[in-house]
């Protein structure tokens, strides 16, 4: 456990200046284990706001290195969010909070629901400038579009398909039970 | 009451099956859900009116935000979908998915088998099993007649099948139809109860680990959800429809603790995601 620590501190002493790849920040207070298992021993608590470096993940947890105060040790996966982020900072969702390439896929495609703004405009007669669609008001008075419903059916995939889809994704079917306490 | 004799009969049949059938076999929630199913046969519509229902209540969420112009998108979303239903107690509904124009953060189901996110949502998500993750979520919903149920507590029942009939051409049975169309999608701006969202949340993170993915993608996307300002636009409806994400995320993980580590190997294809999600 402590050659443990000292490889991390090495790595972190190591990589160049801060806000690396791995960054994180401690979204809601966090209590630090030295195992990726509540029982083990809590070794610090970090509070919300704290930077972080991400190292690895291992089911529901992160292990992670802490210059102040600093800690190694693992925390709960959703205490900590990957990317500098600081939820004040921001007020608006999806921009630079991720990651860099899921960042741009969000950008490009940003654009691209930009560039369409104008034709569904003319199609559905719903769209404004800003934020478009689905506010309370505009699901109270919705008026349906079974055109759109038609189309959408147009897109269904079938049973051969999605298995062809899992396989070449690698995904392989499990039995896994409904967890207890689920109603 | 009632119910609860009802639970008991359930349970007393589970119990006989499981000294007759080898532990392997033996899917308690699928068990449950056939139970429940059955006793409540004579009360219920037919999935053909379930469809019905859910395609006119999806026409008037298409009404307020039409569907991304972008076919791979769409076919991709339905491809994730339909392999993550198959893997469900209803795999043979006609399942079908939907990326809407909105950048408001959310996603919807409806009875039948129908399932959109919004556009504002995906965009916040990044691989297959966060995506997987959001539509198990739903898909939990539909399988366990959510929709269904939270219909019945606000209209009258004669009132909501009418929502079954498809829409026609004719004007007066089209108005009619728009009309119904507009009281049922009101259930998206109020929501389902509170413990039908945790139950969607501890369901959609087992049938995700069953289609092969790694089931704790769907905290990861309730923590991004977490760390935005809640005062934003683009939450307003979520906000108000679901539970607080904190809580939301402190049962899941909570529920899932230990059970799916095994799991979490399972797969998360950003490669793939992002192919589709990259080029418009």
């Amino acid at each position: 456990m402590k050659f443990r620590s000292i490889t991390v501190l090495a790595l972190v002493l190591l990589s160049p200046v801060s806000a690396g790849d791995n960054s994180g920040i401690v979204v809601r207070e966090a209590r630090v284990y030295s195992e990726a298992d509540a029982g083990s021993a809590a070794v610090a608590r970090l509070a919300a706001g704290t930077r972080v470096e991400i190292f690895s993940r291992a089911g529901g947890w992160k292990e992670i290195y802490s210059e102040q105060p600093a800690t190694t040790g693992w925390v709960r996966s959703y205490q900590v969010r990957e990317g500098i982020y600081q939820p004040d900072a921001e007020s608006t969702a999806g921009s630079d909070s991720r990651g860099f390439l899921s960042g741009l896929a969000s950008l490009s495609r940003k654009a691209s629901s930009f560039f369409s703004s104008d034709r569904s405009r003319t199609s559905s007669g719903t769209a404004t400038i800003g934020v478009r669609g689905l506010s309370e008001e505009q699901i109270r008075t919705a008026k349906p579009d079974f055109a759109e419903l038609e189309k959408m059916d147009g897109f269904a995939s079938g049973n051969k398909r999605a298995r062809g889809f899992a396989q070449q994704g690698g995904l392989v079917a499990g039995k896994v039970p409904y967890i207890s306490g689920a109603k | 009451m009632k119910r609860v004799f009802v639970k008991l009969l359930i349970r007393c049949g589970i119990l006989g099956l499981i000294v007759t059938v080898p532990a392997q076999a033996i899917d308690l929630g699928d068990l449950v859900d056939l139970g429940n199913k059955l006793v409540k046969i004579n009360s219920e519509v037919s999935v053909e009116e379930e469809i019905g229902i859910g395609g006119n209540l999806v026409s008037g969420l298409l009404g307020a935000a039409p569907l991304v112009d972008d076919d791979r998108l769409q076919r991709y979303v339905n491809d994730v979908g339909y392999w993550v239903a198959s893997r469900s107690a209803r795999p043979d509904l006609p399942w079908t998915f939907g990326v809407i124009d909105s950048q408001g953060i959310n996603a919807f189901a409806a009875p039948g088998g129908y399932v959109v996110i919004t556009l504002g949502l995906y965009n916040l998500l990044e691989n297959e099993a966060q995506l997987a993750g959001v539509l198990a979520h739903e898909i939990s919903h539909v399988v366990r007649k959510h929709h269904l149920e939270a219909l019945n507590k606000v209209l009258k029942r004669e009132f909501w099948t009418g929502l079954a009939v498809a829409a026609s051409d004719e004007s007066d049975n089209r108005r009619t139809l728009e009309t119904l169309v507009n009281s049922g999608v009101q259930l998206y701006a109020k929501g389902l109860d509170r413990d039908y969202e945790f139950e969607a949340d501890l369901r959609g993170v087992v049938l995700a680990a069953r289609a092969g993915y790694d089931p704790y993608a769907l905290l990861d996307v309730l923590t991004t959800i977490d760390s935005i300002n809640p005062d934003s636009a683009e939450l307003t409806v979520l906000i108000n429809t679901h539970p607080p994400t904190e809580e939301r995320l402190s049962r899941l993980a909570e529920g899932m603790d230990g059970r799916l580590d095994y799991y979490a190997s399972g797969q998360s294809n950003p490669k793939r995601f992002l192919e589709v999600a990259g080029t418009p």
